[in-house]
Formats: structure tokens, sequence, C-alpha cells
């Protein structure tokens, strides 16, 4: 009797697991090889400021905080990275995205999906896809109109379209949705800030 | 009455049982998927359904700056609640509805075979069809109205299980279990 209520809250809750595809701390050590102390940078939009986003990417995070983490070695800056979150119909998916000094992208990873997406979002990460986004740069200051309106994989996701199934290059779409938000949100409010 | 369950063909009832027992089959799995990872108070449907509570925006944006060792990423590691967007949410109710519908229908007609009272048909056959509203009414109040709306959403699913429940019970008891003359047998 219990299991079954159980089961029904399940069912109404809609809930689709998170699981972890790489732990935060691999993930910036892979990024960041080189930094030993790192800098939490918080950001608190401001009405204006979240409103120009949610223009631009159709998005915002939830708590209207951005965190930017800088990886020093020594008192030398050797790059950044932050951590955005997904929301898609299967459950949430998380990238982190590094950039170097220089304001380009220096590697992308996966660090979350669901117990559900899991295999396809692997599937897309096994396509070479996260490779392509080196070297990808950050928006150009605070101006809005020089967000980039495409997608920040370079070619677009078309390009692996016949190379993975259809779900995988659905996660590799949300993947890149993930990444143009990074860059955005870094060229805006961490490089500019 | 419409008709008696006690009465149909062997066949007939072998297929509602069957029915009975997959939907049974399906939430025990779905029990099992809440015992390993989720929550079943009205906070935790708040956290999926309203999302985290919102500071006032300031004037002008922020930026506050702190050091931190390596080990303060794994706690960005924690297993995470789905939260559950507007667009997602229209998108469970297009979804979810329909199918709440019919399995709500079919229950019914199982009701209609209890021989039950016409009082008692009619009870149950709005607990069967109230409850997916409850449950998706709560959701949607959460959302947009308060996160004490919660709430609902966990009735409307203890109201659809006791449904269930109870339809199954009487249903089994009726078809398999109840002493009627029967010329089919």
């Amino acid at each position: 009797m219990n299991k079954l209520v159980l089961g029904v809250v399940l069912a109404l809750l809609h809930i689709t697991p998170t699981v972890v595809l790489v732990k935060r701390e691999d993930a910036v050590r892979t990024i960041l090889p080189a930094a030993t102390g790192f800098t939490a940078r918080e950001v608190r939009l401001s009405g204006a400021d979240a409103h120009r986003l949610h223009e631009a990417l159709d998005w915002g995070p939830d708590d209207g905080r951005l965190t930017f983490y800088t990886g020093r070695r020594g008192a030398a800056t050797v790059g950044s990275l932050t951590f955005v979150r997904v929301d898609t119909p299967h459950g949430p998916l998380e990238v982190a995205v590094g950039f170097g000094t220089n304001g380009a992208v220096l590697r992308v990873e996966v660090t979350k999906a669901t117990v559900e997406t899991k295999a396809w979002v692997l599937e897309a990460v096994r396509s070479g896809v996260l490779d392509r986004y080196a070297g990808v740069k950050g928006g150009p200051g605070a101006d809005v109109t020089a967000a980039p309106k495409g997608p920040a994989l370079p070619g677009g996701a078309a390009t692996y379209r016949g190379k993975v199934g259809q779900m995988a290059a659905y996660m590799l779409e949300q993947i890149d949705k993930g990444v143009l938000r990074a860059v955005v949100s870094w060229g805006w409010f961490y490089r500019a800030g | 009455m419409p008709y008696d369950l006690a009465r149909l063909d062997r066949r007939a009832r072998w297929l509602i049982t069957c029915l009975l027992g997959t939907f049974g089959l399906a939430y025990l799995f779905g029990g099992w998927m809440v015992a390993l990872y989720a929550g079943f108070t009205p906070q935790r449907v708040a956290r999926t359904y309203a999302g985290p509570s919102l500071v006032a925006a300031p004037e002008t944006t922020m930026v506050m700056e702190h050091t931190m060792p390596m080990s303060a990423f794994d706690a960005g590691d924690t297993v995470e609640v789905h939260l559950v967007d507007t667009k997602l949410l229209v998108q469970d109710t297009h979804v979810h509805v329909p199918m709440y519908g019919v399995i709500a229908a079919l229950l019914s007609v199982v009701v209609l075979g209890l021989g039950l009272s016409p009082r008692w048909g009619f009870g149950f056959i709005t607990l069967l069809f109230s409850a997916p509203w409850l449950d998706f009414a709560g959701m949607w109040l959460t959302k947009f109205a308060s996160p004490r709306f919660a709430v609902l959403t966990v009735a409307g699913g203890f109201a659809m299980g006791l449904g269930y429940t109870i339809v199954a019970v009487l249903a089994v008891r009726r078809m398999w279990l109840m002493p009627l003359e029967r010329t089919d047998r």
C-alpha cells in the first residue's frame, strides 16, 4: 500500500534523478590544471541586467546570481570558469566552461546529466564536439547587441547531424545552449565587471 | 448497475486483473525510485515547482569576491532536485493530463462493475478524476501563487494512490473471491 502511494507521488513529481558525470573538482583540474588557488566572483544581477540577459538568451540564473571562478598560480591569473545549468524536458544538464586570460574558451566539460539523458550525453561527448569549443571568444564587453545570436559551436550543431543519434544530437544542442550562456554571461559580467 | 464484474467472461476478468496489476507494477517501481532519489514532503514539491526563493534584485549589479579552496567545488556536486520551469510544466500538463484522464476513465469503468450504490459510484469516479486535477492545480498554484499549494500536489498524489488501491482491491474481490453462481467457469 505504502509503495503504491509513493509511486503515485513519484509520478506526480516527474523527477528525473541527476547523475554526476564529472565531479566539479575534477572538471576544474582538467580545465585549469595550472591553477593552485581560486577566487569565486559572485555577480548578483540588477533587474535591468537580468532583463537584458533574458532578452538575449531567453535565460537567467535561477537565483539571479552568476558565479565565476578565477584560477591563480601565485599572483598570476591562469584562467577562469563557470558552471551553467540547462533545464531540459528530460532533466537538467550542467556544463563547465573554462576561459583563458585572452577571453577564449579553453575547454568545456559536461559535469551533470540525468539517469535518462546520460547515454545520450555521453554519445554526444564521444563525438568530440567539446574539443571544437576551444578558441571560441567571449562577448566583447557589455554591449547587448554584441551577444552572439547563433550557436556557440563553430559551424553549429547541424555539422553533427547523421554522425550521432537523434537524442545525442538533441543533447548536443542543449550543451551548446549552456556554452552560449556561459560565453555571453562571462563576456558581460566577468570580463566587463 | 451498468454491468457486474463478477458475471463477466473469465477472459474479460483476466484482462481487468492484468490491467490493474500493470498499473500496480508501475506504481511499485515509481515508489522504488522515490525511495532512492526524492522525498515526499510539500517542501520538496515546492522546490521542484516553485524553484529557489527569489531575493529582490539590487538597483545595480553587485559583485562580491572571496577566495575558496579546491575542495569547495565538491559542494556543487550535490544531486539536485529536478526544477520544473513554466515551459516544462506546460509540456508536463499537456502530456500527463490526457494519460491521467485515460487511467481515471479505465478505473471508473471498473468502478461501474463493482456493484456499488450510485452514491458510492459517483464518489469513487469523482475521486479518480479529481485527484489529477488536484495534482496539477497544486503544481500551477505552487509556481504562480504560493509554495504552500504544494500540499495540494501531495494530496492529489495520495488521492490517486488511494483511489487505485480501493478500486483494485474491490475489483479483485468482486471478480475472483465472491461466491457467485457463474455459468462461464
